[in-house]
């Protein structure tokens, strides 16, 4: 192939130097940070791992650590169920494909604020279609203001309605990619149909399910905004996850420090995840494509 | 394949289930913003009524900056997918054409940095953007969304750059083109529908995204989604129909535009997340 020489490095140049200057070094900034102090309008002041021991003592920084697990691990494993039985009903064929198709899509197009507008309004106790559909069949209010697992319960099922698509597109591409031939020369081989999903679907959607689902992990645990809008981690701080925590740490209590702290240990946890992610993309051939 | 009756109704149950899910709600907030106040709260939810335009006429005289915050959203979306897809389209021909280990190591650089959380850097740029007066601008909003997506872009345009011959690329070379002439007459051309990919994502997230504009604007930059979270907060007694006629003016759009681009939208999902 052709030398790499000054001329690439300057077309590679607008989109390394994007991500270096607004996300790679910001971040090494941030880990200065998370060992000084610092508030509106005072210079930081090294305090060793002060901060670390604030938020390692700190009951809601557990608390709202345990509640980020907790409904991560809710959305991403309720995606995969929702998304692999809607997969299945599709990869048989349906129906007007394409519409369909675009009406599953549809909440990838909806924003977290109108999402939150939409379930809000479904589930208002007073005026709510749902709601009232609910009591009507005998299940309890959701009160996500006052009840910290309604909260939670409320926000993982408008994460996965946002979300949804996305996971529902890897697993149904995956399935459509698997031969066709291999399911014909079972049917002649006198495969039952439980047998075909087991012994052909399911080793040939494996491999992107698991790369889909570690993918999911790190972007369900960026989850901001519905916590935000929907409860603001109230009550008193029941219902808080990490960027909630690192949010009110930074701008509310203006503890730059134990912000920048939360940060790390955000950074450290996506950081795990990311690499068993990057693992498997270099196991599916990406050092022989780049 | 032959099926049992009970299979077929399952089917349609689920198939049912799936749209009650998934578009249902968002069919209701659009219908319902159409619909006499009093007409929103009954239950079941009616799908005959005499429309109206009151609630838009609210929304533009209650909040007159509405029209203007969905203004600026769509400067930014526009600008951020016109910067996004700029530097994918350089960085993905590199990545297509050109091998090497230190190219390796930046692409690596490139899928890696882009998975950590976006609120961590919230905090630094917050002084920094002050200093460069940056804060509550067009310009700190863009080259935030397209930084975010830029790995992605890339990664999008390199596969679709991939399957342009680079016979292509040889024969116009010995005619006599520079490089840059090349990626303007085969390569741009060319590779238009892998831009179409990449800008779907960019867009829908600039249009849609709440965390930075949040925390980045305050006034001049505001963007739709900001205000609508507003709208939500500061009524007493929430003016549901109001809010369904900003929230339509805001989905629609962006609804209709991933319709239209569904199989780039598949297309770049997949090719984006499962294949690097």
């Amino acid at each position: 192939m052709r030398k790499f020489g000054l001329s690439q490095f300057a077309m590679l140049a607008p989109a390394q130097g994007m991500l270096l200057l607004v996300i790679a070094l910001p971040s090494l900034y941030v880990f200065w940070l998370s060992f000084t102090e610092s508030s509106y309008g005072t210079s930081p002041v090294f305090v060793g791992w002060e901060n670390y021991a604030a938020i390692w003592n700190d009951r809601y920084f557990w608390r709202a650590l345990v509640n980020t697990l907790v409904v991560i691990n809710i959305i991403v494993y309720g995606e995969l169920v929702l998304a692999f039985v809607i997969a299945l009903v599709f990869v048989k064929g349906v129906p007007f494909r394409r519409v369909l198709l675009a009406m599953v899509l549809t909440p990838y197009a909806i924003s977290e604020v109108v999402a939150i507008v939409i379930w809000k309004f479904m589930l208002d106790p007073n005026v709510g279609s749902l709601a009232k559909a609910m009591l009507a069949v005998g299940l309890p209010e959701i009160s996500w203001a006052t009840n910290p697992v309604h909260g939670l319960g409320l926000v993982s099922v408008i994460s996965i309605w946002l979300h949804l698509p996305f996971t529902f597109i890897i697993i149904y591409s995956a399935m459509l990619a698997v031969p066709k031939e291999l399911y014909e020369s079972a049917i002649v081989d006198g495969a039952t149909r439980w047998q075909s999903f087991r012994f052909i679907t399911l080793p040939g959607i494996l491999p992107a399910v698991f790369v889909a689902l570690i993918f999911r992990y790190i972007f369900a645990f960026r989850l901001f905004s519905e916590v935000w809008l929907l409860t603001a981690g109230g009550p008193a701080r029941t219902t808080e996850v990490l960027s909630i925590y690192l949010y009110k740490q930074s701008f509310t209590y203006a503890s730059f420090g134990k912000g920048a702290a939360t940060g790390w240990v955000m950074v450290l946890v996506s950081g795990v995840f990311a690499a068993i992610y990057l693992r498997l993309l270099y196991r599916r051939g990406f050092q022989r494509d780049a | 394949m032959r099926e049992s009756a009970p299979g077929i109704a399952l089917r349609a149950a689920v198939i049912a289930l799936v749209l009650a899910w998934s578009a249902a709600p968002v069919f209701l907030v659009v219908l319902s913003s159409f619909k006499p106040t009093p007409e929103i709260f009954v239950y079941p939810p009616a799908l005959v009524f005499a429309p109206t335009l009151e609630h838009y006429r609210t929304l533009f005289e209650k909040w007159p900056d509405f029209i203007w915050t969905l203004r600026n959203s769509a400067v930014i979306a526009l600008s951020a997918t016109l910067l996004m897809v700029f530097s994918s389209v350089l960085a993905g021909y590199v990545y297509s054409r050109y091998r090497g280990t230190a190219l390796a190591g930046s692409a690596f650089f490139m899928v890696a940095i882009r998975l950590l959380p976006p609120i961590v850097i919230t905090l630094p740029l917050y002084p920094v953007a002050d200093f460069l007066k940056l804060s509550d601008s067009y310009t700190l909003l863009i080259v935030l969304y397209a930084t975010f997506f830029v790995s992605l872009g890339s990664m999008i345009l390199k596969t679709f750059i991939d399957g342009i011959p680079d016979e292509l690329d040889q024969a116009a070379t010995i005619d006599g083109a520079t490089e840059l002439q090349v990626l303007w007459r085969i390569i741009v051309p060319l590779s238009a529908p892998g831009m179409v990919a990449a800008s779907v994502f960019v867009f829908v997230y600039a249009w849609n995204e709440y965390l930075f504009a949040f925390i980045f604007t305050t006034t001049r930059a505001k963007t739709a989604p900001v205000v609508i979270s507003e709208m939500m907060g500061s009524l007493t007694g929430v003016d549901w129909g109001l809010l369904f006629a900003a929230a339509s003016v805001q989905l629609v759009p962006v609804v209709l535009f991933v319709v239209l681009v569904q199989k780039y939208l598949i297309a770049g999902l997949t090719s984006g997340s499962v294949k690097g």
